[in-house]
């Protein structure tokens, strides 16, 4: 495609949009996920799932952090949150676990996996996921040995591509 | 791959000055990299900032969730949505992927006609001024939707182009660009719909010419 | 665009009717129409490929026909 914008054209268009906003777009509201869908046998699976609310509440206090605090720093529904903490049956909003995952710079892809969002694709991670919440406890401070549970957990999440 | 570049120009809101820029009649992995390494990074503090501040969510931008990966891989070798890009300074200072196919014209006399619909459309952050005081580069959107309208063109559309705005964007579609507002598409989430006609076309780019 | 290449494409009366009746309601040169329908059939190919069925909406009754892929 052959096209000429002369130099001044763009310096007087430039002019004229001055500090407009551009953006453009349909399913602008939340388009990350459009067309997504969870698997029908992860979806329907009613396993309850320890790990994933222990992991979101550990790193969640080891920043010293309230849950008000993360939903709005993570830019996450905060009843979502609340439910993924404290309610091991609630599979939390793909956008939640997606959020999170880049909030706590850990892969999107185990993150999903441990929420019960994805398919799980290393056994392994299960494993892993259930000797943590087995090793963390749920008490206000975090004590050396949740903090050490949590590393390694998060080391073996960071090996997820 | 060879990339088709056309030569732009941005001006730097510092210092008033032109420098210059490329289009790229595509959306590349550098792009790509750039958006998670640098938009990215650069939105989410915004954020933090527009928290901190007190604004309301309401008024965040409302393209912060986009995933420009994601739409890329969507579409990829799909004849009927080329993306393109405004790289300057080393990074990408915009992006915008267009639809040939799946859109027509509304407008009366122009209903049924072919169209290069916009899907989406976003500067850098640090482009924005609500989100960075002063921002770097204006003229991006300018630029932008003149290779739409360039594409409309080349397909023999006449230069006719689409696109739903996000609310903070009315602004520029219905004045720089001239844009007829058809209201707000209770399909689209309510954003508003804006089509450019041939003429319209025309007089865009023209507006560039004048004075 | 890249380099182009060419082709010579033979039509019966009937398509080259068509095609012409097309071209014109759309403001479309012959050649113009033709890499619109290519692209076309491509979102179409990649919708059912996906899954997808296709249908058209009657915007008035909102009534939905589905247009057979054979």
């Amino acid at each position: 495609m052959k096209i000429e914008i002369s130099k001044d054209w763009c310096l007087r268009m430039a002019q004229r949009e001055g500090d407009a906003e551009i953006g453009a777009g349909r399913l602008a509201i939340d388009p990350v996920f459009d067309g997504e869908r969870i698997p029908a046998d992860v979806a329907e699976e009613e396993s309850p799932n320890v790990a994933f609310g222990r992991f979101v509440n550990l790193m969640r206090r080891q920043r010293g952090m309230s849950l008000e605090q993360l939903a709005d720093d993570a830019d996450v529904d905060m009843a979502d949150l609340v439910e993924a903490e404290s309610d091991p049956y609630h599979r939390p909003e793909l956008r939640t676990a997606y959020q999170l995952a880049n909030y706590f710079k850990v892969p999107q892809a185990g993150l999903m996996q441990v929420a019960g969002l994805a398919a799980l694709k290393d056994a392994r991670l299960f494993d892993e996921g259930v000797r943590f919440a087995a090793r963390s406890e749920s008490t206000a401070e975090l004590t050396p040995e949740e903090g050490a549970a949590l590393e390694a957990f998060v080391a073996v999440l960071s090996e997820q591509k | 791959m060879t990339v088709e570049v056309t030569e732009v120009h941005l001006m730097d809101v510092a210092s008033g000055e032109s420098v210059a820029a490329e289009l790229w009649h595509v959306i590349t992995e550098e792009q790509l990299a750039d958006w998670e390494g640098e938009w990215v990074p650069e939105l989410f503090r915004a954020m933090q900032r527009l928290r901190r501040a007190g604004v309301e969510r309401a008024h965040w931008p409302q393209s912060r969730h986009w995933d420009w990966r994601r739409k890329v891989a969507a579409l990829q070798g799909m004849l009927a949505n080329p993306g393109f890009s405004i790289v300057c300074d080393g990074a990408t200072q915009g992006m915008m992927i267009v639809d040939t196919v799946k859109h027509r014209g509304r407008l009366d006399g122009q209903q049924g006609q072919h169209l290069v619909y916009v899907e989406f459309v976003e500067n850098a952050p640090w482009n924005r001024a609500e989100l960075f005081d002063p921002p770097r580069y204006r003229g991006v959107g300018s630029i932008l939707i003149r290779a739409a309208v360039a594409l409309s063109e080349e397909l023999e559309f006449h230069g006719r182009i689409g696109l739903h705005s996000l609310p903070q964007a009315n602004g520029f579609y219905a004045n720089t660009c001239g844009m007829t507002d058809l209201g707000a598409d209770p399909d689209h989430e309510g954003l508003r719909y804006f089509e450019m006609t041939p003429e319209d076309a025309q007089a865009f780019i023209a507006k560039g010419r004048s004075k | 665009m890249a380099a182009k290449r060419t082709m010579t494409l033979n039509l019966t009366e009937a398509e080259m009717a068509v095609l012409e009746a097309l071209s014109e309601k759309r403001e479309l040169s012959k050649t113009a129409l033709l890499r619109q329908a290519l692209r076309m059939y491509q979102v179409i190919e990649a919708r059912l490929e996906s899954g997808n069925k296709l249908f058209f909406e009657n915007e008035a009754t909102k009534e939905k026909v589905e247009v057979m892929m054979l």
